[in-house]
């Protein structure tokens, strides 16, 4: 185990953690100021990931292909606001919990009709091929590289938007004050609809990075979503700095985890109990990290000040 | 007997009715297939106690149906058939899972706690997926099912049938039983109004945990039942999507009613049975379905029977 | 002179920059009736719930009885011998107005682990709890929904609750608030059955009946006590004259 594999799982670690920061922030946000537990949430990540696919094959362009790709699940996005979950913002959480979990059977559903049930392959243009030399002797795809820098970028410029311009002030106000910021004249549903569709360009985003990497395949919303969701309680609800913190944990820990358990245990005991006992540990790593996080923190590690 | 007691009376008698006339019939299959809904009765009714009467809810019950079936399916792997012994540990194995889940879970709130319960379930379902000696992804048959030293034969459909409809029977009763006691009044009591029972002096978390585990050993029995009928143990038992169906079934039924959770069942997994007859994509009918029952249908089927939906 | 079951000192709240405690000095005898009276904004929930255990004060000390209670929540209070009602009225709704106070006798009589039998069937439970409905005056709507209760029916009932867990402390949040004339003194005239009998610390509003019932008034502004002694005594200070009665004294 050298050091440089080290640093490779390190960085597909922090690869792993902003997917699942881009996810996170989505959904973080859609709950600190709509209150909406939307589980459906990795129904637009698989919506983002297959018209992203098919729009790329369609326009023979990567990047016109991605731009209407992620319009596409916008859109998506703020016809499932505007038709499903508008009535959701009144009731209590577990009608939400129902409701968008028949969504997910839905989008699954109707994903397997239009492109079947096998995994799509998602191909690169050749310019995102190939790889950078991060330090010397290691050479990293560049693509995963990329994603990286893009998920970090965006991490900072959502930071931006919410601390430093109008409109994250009126997503923090109405976070705290729905009412107030109604009295204030401004348009609740409107905010409400922007804020959903922005939740699902990120979760749409996330998806379309995503899909070079991981399968493309029916259910694929829901293998990320349980990850975010254990995001979301380490970092703490309506946090988008804790989604962030939280997704690189999760991200770097689950990599790690998963690469260097096996052998690390090999070490210490048998190798064959090292065989089996390696990726069970391995597989179940972040939600040990949950329950402690938990133990100690049960609000997570930055839950926001204002209640949803 | 009231009219609502006359009806459910009715039910049980139908229930029973079942195997003779499916045998009359011809149509075996209908044996095996309320049979089936009858096991995940038995999970409903246990997620019940937690989530119509104690207000928690539980995202992760399934985790209890996997390590209820677990527990015989390992057990039988190792050559160990006694039925007693097997569904003893599926019963406390579950219990201790749901103690140490429930320990972590029940100190949260609200969101936090229907996130947490989730994810501990589909924690459970990987490691069930990466052990590779009881099948991993694919599973593992149950060759022999449950002895029961000559009492009772589990390979007999119908005399298995009974058994099923008896604990079902046996698990509704006493959920009844704890809720009108003392201990389920106190936990109604925290569903209903926290910080009045805090200030009479209740702390909630005793009786929620206790509560939790209760119910989750009622439902490894579940696991337990589902195990032998269905001859096949797979990680996919324990998968968060069965749980969202369990807690249709308690939602759909009727929460906090006796009989919400068994009518829950039977809607869903009739339904279910009839849409996947139909078409291959039954889902994408499910899906909405399910949507617009919870915007619309909150009360649930026991809401309909006379005495409404109102537990006691 | 009776001695002090309450005795608070030092109570300071802060919620950010609003400080809703300001060092306050409490205490209470045995048998008497103390009542807080003060503006709204006073800080007079706050410091109720300080005393009950639903809040931390950030500095401070509150001793029961001779005992130090400050660390103790809420739950645990309670079972020492506290009893709240809260202002805004918190029942549980969904059970009978009987079932509302068989629950606090409950908790007051343990054995709460019992699992099969039904608790409605407990005499032990049930008839204390008539005798406590029948004593506010609610005996005849035991067996209505709580939450169909009229609401100075429901004020009751707080107080009822409160009654049924035997408590040696009863902290009574605005007792007859929201309730109409002829309700008022109904309460009133009950809670002066209880004076000497009970240790009472009372919010109140309603000057009619903190005169009737309080053997000791504080007045609470601003998160401070600015004035405290006899009735007559706090009616003539120029301070809570100027501060609170204004020109209605």
């Amino acid at each position: 185990m050298n050091l440089i594999l080290v640093f490779e799982q390190l960085l597909n670690g922090v690869q792993l953690g902003v997917t699942l920061f881009l996810m996170a922030a989505g959904l973080t946000l859609v709950f600190g100021i709509m209150n909406l537990v939307n589980l459906a949430h990795g129904s637009l990540y698989m919506v983002g990931a297959y018209l992203a696919v098919t729009a790329i094959d369609w326009t023979g362009s990567y990047l016109l292909g991605t731009l209407l790709g992620l319009l596409g699940t916008l859109v998506v996005g703020m016809l499932v606001e505007v038709i499903a979950l508008r009535t959701l913002y009144e009731r209590d959480h577990l009608d939400q919990v129902l409701a968008t979990f028949g969504l997910i059977l839905f989008f699954n559903e109707l994903v397997a009709m239009v492109w079947g049930r096998t995994a799509l392959f998602s191909s690169l243009p050749s310019y995102l091929q190939g790889h950078v030399e991060i330090i010397p002797g290691s050479i990293y795809p560049l693509y995963r590289a990329l994603v990286i820098v893009i998920g970090l970028a965006v991490a900072v410029a959502l930071w931006y938007v919410v601390t430093r311009t109008r409109l994250g002030m009126l997503i923090r106000a109405g976070a705290s004050n729905r009412t107030m910021v109604a009295a204030l004249g401004i348009n609740i549903r409107l905010l409400y609809t922007v804020v959903f569709g922005f939740g699902a360009l990120l979760a749409g985003f996330a998806g379309m990075l995503a899909g070079p990497i991981y399968n493309v395949q029916p259910g694929m919303g829901e293998l990320i979503l349980i990850q975010v969701l254990v995001v979301i309680v380490i970092g703490g609800i309506g946090s988008i700095r804790g989604a962030l913190v939280g997704a690189l944990i999760v991200g770097i820990v689950d990599t790690l985890g998963r690469a260097f358990l096996k052998p690390l245990l090999g070490a210490f005991i048998s190798p064959p109990a090292a065989e089996s006992a390696g990726p069970a540990l391995a597989s179940i790593l972040i939600y040990l990290l949950m329950a402690v996080v938990l133990a100690l923190r049960p609000e997570g590690l930055f839950p926001a000040k204002s209640g949803g | 007997m009231s009219a609502r007691a006359l009806i459910l009376a009715a039910c049980v008698l139908l229930l029973a009715a079942v195997p003779p006339l499916a045998q009359l019939a011809g149509q075996l299959y209908y044996i095996d297939l309320i049979r089936r809904v009858m096991v995940f009765a038995v999970a409903a009714a246990s997620l019940n106690l937690i989530l119509g009467y104690g207000g928690l809810v539980s995202f992760g019950h399934a985790a209890y149906l996997g390590v209820g079936a677990y527990a015989v399916g390992i057990l039988a792997f190792y050559g160990i058939h006694n039925g007693w012994l097997q569904w003893a540990v599926a019963i406390v194995a579950s219990a201790l899972v749901a103690l140490v889940i429930g320990a972590i879970s029940v100190r949260t709130r609200g969101i936090y706690f229907i996130m947490i319960t989730l994810a501990f379930t589909q924690m459970l379902y990987y490691l069930g997926v990466s052990v590779e000696e009881f099948g991993g992804d694919d599973g593992m048959r149950l060759k022999v099912k449950s002895q029961f030293s000559g009492l009772i034969d589990l390979n007999d459909p119908v005399a298995f049938y009974y058994l099923v409809l008896a604990l079902l029977l046996a698990a509704i009763t006493l959920v009844h039983r704890i809720v009108h006691s003392r201990f389920g009044m106190v936990l109604r009591a925290a569903k209903s109004n926290e910080a009045r029972s805090r200030a009479i002096g209740f702390s909630p978390y005793p009786y929620q945990l206790v509560a939790f585990v209760i119910s989750g050993a009622i439902c490894g029995l579940a696991g337990a039942l589902l195990a032998n009928h269905t001859a096949y143990i797979t990680p996919a038992f324990m998968e968060w999507t069965r749980s969202g169906e369990i807690l249709f079934m308690v939602i759909l039924g009727g929460m906090g009613t006796a009989p919400g959770p068994a009518l829950g069942a039977f809607a869903l997994l009739i339904i279910e049975d009839l849409l996947a007859g139909w078409t291959e994509h039954w889902q994408i009918i499910l899906g909405p379905l399910l949507v617009l029952s919870v915007l619309f249908f909150r009360r649930g089927l026991a809401g309909l029977l006379p005495g409404g939906g109102r537990h006691g | 002179m009776a001695e002090a079951i309450l005795d608070a000192r030092g109570l300071r709240k802060s919620f950010g920059a609003l400080v809703a405690t300001d060092g306050v000095d409490l205490d209470l005898r045995e048998g008497e009736t103390h009542a807080i009276i003060g503006p709204n904004g006073a800080g007079k929930t706050t410091l109720i719930s300080q005393l009950a255990g639903n809040l931390r004060p950030d500095a401070g000390s509150i001793r029961f009885a001779g005992e130090d209670v400050t660390r103790l929540s809420a739950p645990q209070r309670a079972r020492r011998g506290f009893a709240r009602s809260f202002q805004i009225t918190s029942i549980y709704r969904d059970f009978t107005a009987l079932d509302n106070v068989a629950l606090a006798v409950q908790a007051h009589a343990g054995h709460n682990f019992r699992f099969w039998r039904p608790a409605r069937a407990q005499r032990s439970l049930r008839d204390p709890a008539r005798a406590v409905l029948e004593e506010v005056g609610l005996g005849a709507r035991a067996d209505v929904l709580a939450a169909n209760l009229a609401h100075g029916e429901q004020r009751q009932l707080e107080v009822a609750m409160a009654l049924a867990t035997r408590p040696r402390l009863l902290l009574l949040d605005e007792p007859v608030a929201g309730m109409g004339l002829e309700e008022s003194q109904r309460m009133v005239q009950f809670l002066s059955g209880l004076k000497g009998r009970r240790s009472i610390i009372l919010v109140e509003h309603d000057m009619d009946a903190v005169f009737t019932l309080a053997d000791r008034i504080s007045v609470l502004v601003y998160g401070r006590i600015i004035a405290s002694g006899a009735p007559a005594e706090v009616r003539a200070n120029p301070e809570v004259r100027r501060a609170y009665l204004g020109e209605e004294a």
